[in-house]
């Protein structure tokens, strides 16, 4: 079977099967009611950009909030998920079939990737809603920020998400999948940021990106070949 | 010239870390053939099969199926292969429709031949009316005859399983033999491993068993019994028995012993000739004032046999 049909069979059966496990329940109507109940709770209180007066617009505080969460949350459902249908043996009746091994890691990366973005751009859209229904339009220097911030959120997903697959292709147990996550993974939204931070680039955001989506191909790349080369 | 066998194992040998767990595995199945694969657990068995079926993929010798190397040309060997894993998981949301819709998919079959196929085999397994429920919902046996269903879908040449009548009632074991038979009159050969060796004995045409990582031997059931030396046993029911039975103990006839009241086993002297010893028990039994209500030669069981081969702890024969 070619590995484009191949990859639309298995993405479609994970999006359906989150849909079902009501994963996509939580991440498309609760997180983002969550993330709009704290912005109410917290509107008062002087945050960020918006401290000198202003209250904060509720797409930037969206933005902000769901960044922080959903990295994380990619990278559990990606490790957790692989790592138990293995234990499961689920696998077993996928790879004795005429499909390439690492199509079924990258399935399962885009089906999260996919699901936790709609997440972020639901909050992020619910924010705008917010704010246009208060009449808060966003400065220019706030839209700015909250694209930037959008696509960061993309890209460290998507960097989440992959290392989640790294990770859940070599972790043998659940627990070591998360901690590994937790104390490993966690830290890898830095690498991009290193040469900024060392001073060695100037801050150029796109190169940034550029060198996340380097490493989502790379640990993409690297968890396609380990699941690949398993023996099952 | 005989046809060549479709599968062919030579020379597989895998180590888990330095230890061997298959050493030297040879051996052939020919077109149409049931093969029934025993030994005890942890011989290798599950290691084979999985090896065949493309699960592992380092080892060391060669398994061809179909003169394809299942290492190298595995697309081929996918599409001439369904295989039945040892436990074998679905994933949990599904339902037991939609689990087999996709794997049928993934293999290549179209949608038209699984909206047909697909309720048939629910049907011949006795699933249709579980056909809504979620795999997680199901009974291990359900589960067990769910991954079979699977195994045939794309009706492949060779079917193998992986101890496919544990956890099955015994109607369900009766079903899984019928299927078998089934699929062997529709020309495809298959190959299963089990501890239910009853069943094996029944089912398959040849057996081969495994110990310690190495194929003992390979035959039919009279090719094993010829290549263990198994002793030829008679046994003989009387309905009245004679008064003096010192004529058992002939050592022409071999060693009798006394079973139950009035039923004797007699094995047999290596190389006897077993018509003419059955017609001169029943003359003797007859002349001395006795009536006989049966008498038989008692094949040993593949139980036996097995057992057998294990407890000398060795190659014997072949």
């Amino acid at each position: 079977m070619a590995t484009k049909a191949a990859t639309r069979i298995l993405v479609r059966d994970e999006l359906i099967g989150f849909a079902r496990s009501k994963v996509m329940l939580v991440l498309w109507a609760v997180l983002p009611a969550l993330a709009l109940a704290g912005y109410f709770l917290l509107k008062d209180v002087k945050l960020g950009p918006g401290a000198d007066g202003a209250p904060m617009p509720a797409t930037t505080f969206m933005s902000m909030l769901i960044s922080s969460i959903t990295g994380t949350m990619a990278a559990l459902m990606v490790a957790v998920d692989l790592v138990s249908e293995r234990q499961r043996k689920v696998y077993e009746l996928l790879i004795i079939r005429p499909v390439r091994r690492e199509v079924i890691v990258w399935a399962k990366f885009i089906a999260v990737f996919l699901s936790v973005t709609i997440a972020c751009v639901i909050s992020l859209l619910l924010g705008i809603g917010v704010d246009a229904v208060r009449g808060q339009s966003l400065t220019d220097e706030e839209t700015r920020g909250v694209v930037r911030a959008t696509v960061t959120m993309v890209t460290t997903v998507g960097m989440s998400a992959a290392m989640g697959a790294l990770l859940g292709v070599l972790a043998r147990t659940i627990l070591v999948a998360v901690l590994l996550i937790l104390y490993v993974g966690q830290n890898l939204a830095f690498i991009p940021m290193a040469p900024v931070y060392f001073g060695v680039f100037p801050d150029r955001f796109w190169l940034v990106q550029l060198v996340s989506v380097g490493i989502i191909i790379g640990a993409l790349a690297l968890a396609g070949r380990s699941f690949a080369r398993s023996q099952f | 010239m005989p046809p060549p066998p479709l599968v062919a194992l030579r020379g597989v040998t895998k180590s888990y870390y330095g230890q061997k767990v298959l050493s030297d595995v040879s051996f052939e199945i020919a077109e149409g053939e049931v093969f029934g694969y025993i030994g005890p657990n942890g011989a290798g068995k599950s290691t084979t099969l999985k090896i065949m079926a493309g699960l592992i993929t380092t080892y060391e010798g060669e398994v061809r199926v179909g003169g394809a190397d299942v290492g190298r040309d595995r697309d081929r060997t996918h599409a001439l292969i369904g295989f039945m894993p040892q436990g074998a998981g679905f994933q949990n949301w599904r339902t037991v429709e939609s689990a087999l819709d996709s794997l049928g998919e993934l293999s290549g079959v179209p949608a038209d031949v699984r909206a047909r196929r697909i309720p048939a085999l629910l049907e011949r397994f006795d699933l249709l009316k579980a056909r809504t429920k979620k795999v997680k919902e199901l009974s291990g046996g359900m589960t067990q005859k769910l991954s079979l269903i699977q195994a045939l879908l794309h009706e492949p040449k060779l079917l193998i399983l992986d101890e496919p009548l544990e956890g099955l009632d015994p109607p369900s074991r009766q079903l899984l033999k019928d299927v078998i038979r089934e699929r062997q009159r529709a020309g495809t050969t298959v190959l299963f491993s089990s501890h239910i060796l009853s069943d094996v004995e029944h089912v398959a045409d040849r057996i081969g068993i495994l110990k310690a990582g190495e194929v003992a031997t390979t035959g039919s059931m009279r090719e094993l019994m010829t290549a263990f030396d198994t002793p030829i046993e008679v046994d003989v029911w009387f309905s009245q028995a004679p008064a003096d039975l010192a004529y058992l103990h002939d050592p022409a006839f071999g060693t009798a012993a006394l079973r139950k009241p009035g039923e004797w086993r007699i094995t047999l002297p290596r190389g006897a000739d077993v018509d003419a010893i059955i017609h001169a028990l029943v003359e003797r039994t007859l002349a001395g004032g006795g009536r006989l209500r049966k008498i038989g030669v008692a094949e040993p069981a593949l139980d036996e046999l097995f057992a057998r081969y294990i407890l000398e702890g060795g190659r014997r024969g072949n």
